[in-house]
């Protein structure tokens, strides 16, 4: 066992840590999330910028082989994910890079590749996720929109929800039902879209806390080019299961917290209640050391999902258990947080918000990650079921 | 960055999993609990045959020279099946001695501890119950070329069959607790030594240690008089270790039989193992024990190579063990009314878990450790 990064990869991992702190001296105040990244104006451009940044140092196309233009492996997109994660730089597409092009890697035709993968590389196409629809969630394959194949095309009609970024998204890829007389699993399509195509309707769906990341994607009359597949027709849900697997360590997410704790702990450095500074209470330094305790494990969980990753002997249990506990650390974190902030704890982005008013954010974006990607109730199924060798439910 | 097992630890595991199966059965672990030992002086033979008591001791004192992550593996193995006897309290002193002996000590000492021929423990804790300096009032006074201990150590792992006995004292008074203590090693026959055995949740034999007016002489001092304390912190902070690497064993062990028992049990025409309800609490004990794995992993990694970890063992030490005890909790919960029989095995792991939340110190004191680790003023 060697926990050891190497000498290169030392010094990229600080070049990715000095890339992120320089870019962050830009980031607006109001970013306090992806989820603001989507919403608000300022953080979109800012996003582009990271992107272009990013794309100009190869950083977009990590991991990739080089026929791609691909630069380092798998380790160096796990730091990458690790520094912009600790300063909370966006810049890189979640589902363009993140899920699509490792996707597309694998299971596409080289047409679909040359087409989609530069672009994606260079940082230019922003993507969605066109996956759940309003009766078809944890049970995705029992989705109803349609893709009808005529001629050199598909004709979508449906609507589908939750797609985060819809209405930034340049492109989408999503499921769709193209037979509708096959049986369940083997009568669906991956398919690659313009947003901008005639007949697609966004409208943006008010998350819990007055924002607008996600949208419902309605779908009338679409002509879609029937080359833009992925996959063998009919069967996109292998395609499904090959892209739920990338990019699962949660280290992004989990250096952000690491952050967020050493925020909170410089505030709890210097601000007072009942005439003694907040980090002399028992309570409070008991309540957050237990949490530094678990962002530790989860932390070192990521490592261990991103090391079968690289090895490619990827454990769906190891994935499953480490998306349940940084996402559920997440909704403790955030509960703590408010607790500690006091009567600020609920103050939104304004002069009297510690913080920027972060946690009063997390506070509602928690459910971001325990709910998308598979809820952690399906991913404890999948612990159950493909780990643990129970009983499947009938 | 590699997270598997080397060749050789991977042929330690398997080792020791064989000869625990074949020579410690729950038969036995039973009979050690409820005897006056609490070992088997037979199966501590084999286990110097297999090097275990010196495995970590370099090879000019006899040992194996394996590495400090070599003993976890070995450790972990030892929590999964339960092996009741001296062998953490023996290796956790061998620590203090590798570290703080001089060469005098080491080679009079090392070479019988790998042999098998000495059992060792540390009489560290007191009255008080506390595992910082403050707790430390045993006092050592110094009299010609000699010292006198007078007073009682507690909660001392299997003192009543140690050979030698490392005692913390405390040699001066000082405003700062963690100056002024001193360890002596102590052959157990000394006059004026008694020990009594403390009926414990996991009857692993905790003693009572009684000095009264025992003479040491002073070479038996380990490490300098005086700033005995840094040692101390040495030796928790690997024990810590060892613990969790023991506790994460223990999880594994309550994770399986508790997964193979819900396929067979059946209940309303299925197996249990088939409810959701079930289901999920597994999973939630599964994702307990990987994420304790790592948490270790990485702290035994970083001992084992010199780096500084004090923040990283507390963290894993407090998460550990409140891992062990919840997995071990709802181990007897999901078999129901019979895992609360001592009939049963899943009662061994529940009473050894809060055993190993105590050892080496508790969760709430590893979580100030990591509070002030983590910048808390």
């Amino acid at each position: 066992m060697d926990l050891a990064l190497t000498e290169e990869q030392k010094v990229r991992k600080q070049e990715f840590y000095d890339t992120c702190k320089e870019l962050e001296k830009k980031k607006p105040a109001s970013l306090l999330s992806m989820e603001t990244v989507f919403e608000l104006d300022d953080c979109w451009e800012y996003h582009l910028h990271c992107a272009k940044e990013f794309a100009k140092k190869g950083w977009l196309a990590l991991g990739w082989p080089p026929e791609y233009d691909g630069k380092g492996d798998m380790m160096d997109k796990v730091l990458f994910a690790e520094a912009r994660g600790y300063y909370d730089i966006p810049g890189v597409d979640i589902f363009g890079v993140q899920m699509l092009a490792p996707t597309l890697l694998q299971a596409a035709s080289e047409e679909i590749k040359k087409e989609f993968l530069p672009p994606i590389a260079r940082g230019e196409v922003m993507w969605c996720e066109l996956w759940s629809e309003p009766n078809a969630g944890s049970d995705l394959a029992s989705l109803s929109t349609t893709a009808i194949k005529k001629g050199d095309e598909y004709i979508i009609n449906g609507q589908k929800t939750w797609n985060t970024a819809a209405h930034r998204a340049d492109w989408g890829f999503g499921v769709f039902k193209t037979d509708p007389e096959a049986r369940k699993h083997h009568n669906i399509t991956f398919i690659l879209l313009d947003m901008k195509t005639p007949g697609i309707t966004i409208r943006p769906i008010p998350y819990l806390d007055g924002h607008t990341p996600y949208c419902e994607v309605y779908f009338d009359d679409v002509h879609v080019p029937a080359k833009n597949i992925v996959g063998q027709e009919h069967e996109g849900w292998a395609v499904v299961n090959l892209l739920a697997g990338f990019e699962r360590s949660g280290i992004n997410e989990i250096m952000s917290m690491f952050h967020g704790l050493e925020d909170l702990v410089k505030f709890c450095n210097k601000t007072k209640r009942h005439g003694q500074l907040l980090a002399k209470d028992p309570l409070i330094r008991n309540r957050l050391a237990e949490l530094a305790c678990e962002l530790q494990a989860a932390r070192a969980l990521a490592y261990r999902v991103a090391d079968l990753q690289n090895r490619n002997e990827m454990s769906l249990m190891d994935a499953a258990a480490g998306k349940i506990f940084f996402s559920e650390l997440g909704e403790r974190f955030a509960f703590l947080a408010t607790d500690i902030l006091g009567p600020y704890g609920q103050v939104k982005t304004s002069r009297w918000a510690p913080l920027g008013g972060l946690w009063e954010k997390m506070y509602h974006d928690h459910f971001v990650t325990s709910i998308s990607m598979g809820t952690n109730e399906i991913q404890r199924n999948i612990i159950a079921w493909y780990g643990l060798g129970l009983p499947r439910m009938r | 960055m590699d997270l598997r097992y080397t060749e050789t630890q991977e042929i330690l595991k398997k080792m020791a999993r064989d000869f625990l199966t074949a020579e410690c059965p729950k038969a036995l672990v039973r009979k050690l609990e409820q005897s006056e030992e609490g070992y088997s002086p037979e199966v501590w033979r084999k286990m110097a045959e297999l090097g275990w008591m010196g495995l970590i001791i370099p090879e000019e004192y006899g040992g194996m020279g394996y590495s400090f992550q070599d003993l976890i593996v070995l450790l972990e193995e030892i929590g999964r099946n339960i092996l009741p006897g001296p062998l953490i309290a023996t290796i956790t002193s061998t620590f203090i001695v590798l570290e703080a002996g001089t060469e005098e000590q080491k080679k009079e000492l090392l070479p019988k501890i790998a042999q098998g021929e000495l059992i060792l423990t540390t009489a560290l804790l007191e009255s008080e119950g506390v595992f910082d300096a403050s707790g430390i009032t045993l006092k050592a006074t110094p009299k010609g070329d000699d010292f006198v201990i007078d007073g009682t150590k507690l909660f001392a792992e299997m003192a009543h069959v140690a050979n030698y006995i490392i005692c913390v004292t405390r040699t001066k008074d000082s405003t700062s607790a963690d100056k002024g203590i001193t360890l002596f090693i102590i052959d157990s026959k000394t006059p004026g030594i008694s020990c009594e055995v403390m009926p414990t949740t996991a009857a692993d034999k905790l003693c009572e240690v009684r000095f009264n007016n025992v003479t040491v002489p002073k070479k038996n001092i380990i490490g300098k008089i005086d700033e005995g304390w840094p040692i101390v912190e040495m030796m928790l902070r690997k024990g810590a270790i060892t613990k969790c690497a023991e506790s994460l064993g223990a999880v594994e062990n309550c994770v399986e039989m508790t997964v193979a028992y819900s396929k067979e049990r059946v209940q309303y025409e299925r197996p249990i193992g088939a409810f959701q309800a079930l289901q999920h609490k597994m999973a939630d004990m599964w994702t307990a024990m990987e994420t304790s794995r790592y948490l270790v992993y990485e702290a035994a990694w970083m001992e084992s190579e010199g780096i500084p970890c004090a923040k990283e063992t507390s963290m894993a030490k407090a998460y550990v063990n409140e891992a062990y005890k919840d997995t071990a909790k709802w181990a007897v919960r999901l078999h129901g009314g019979i895992a609360t029989s001592d009939e049963h095995d899943i009662p061994f792991y529940y009473r050894r878990g809060k055993a190993a939340d105590i050892a080496f110190g508790d969760t709430d004191f590893h979580r100030e450790i990591v509070a002030q680790k983590i910048g808390l003023a």
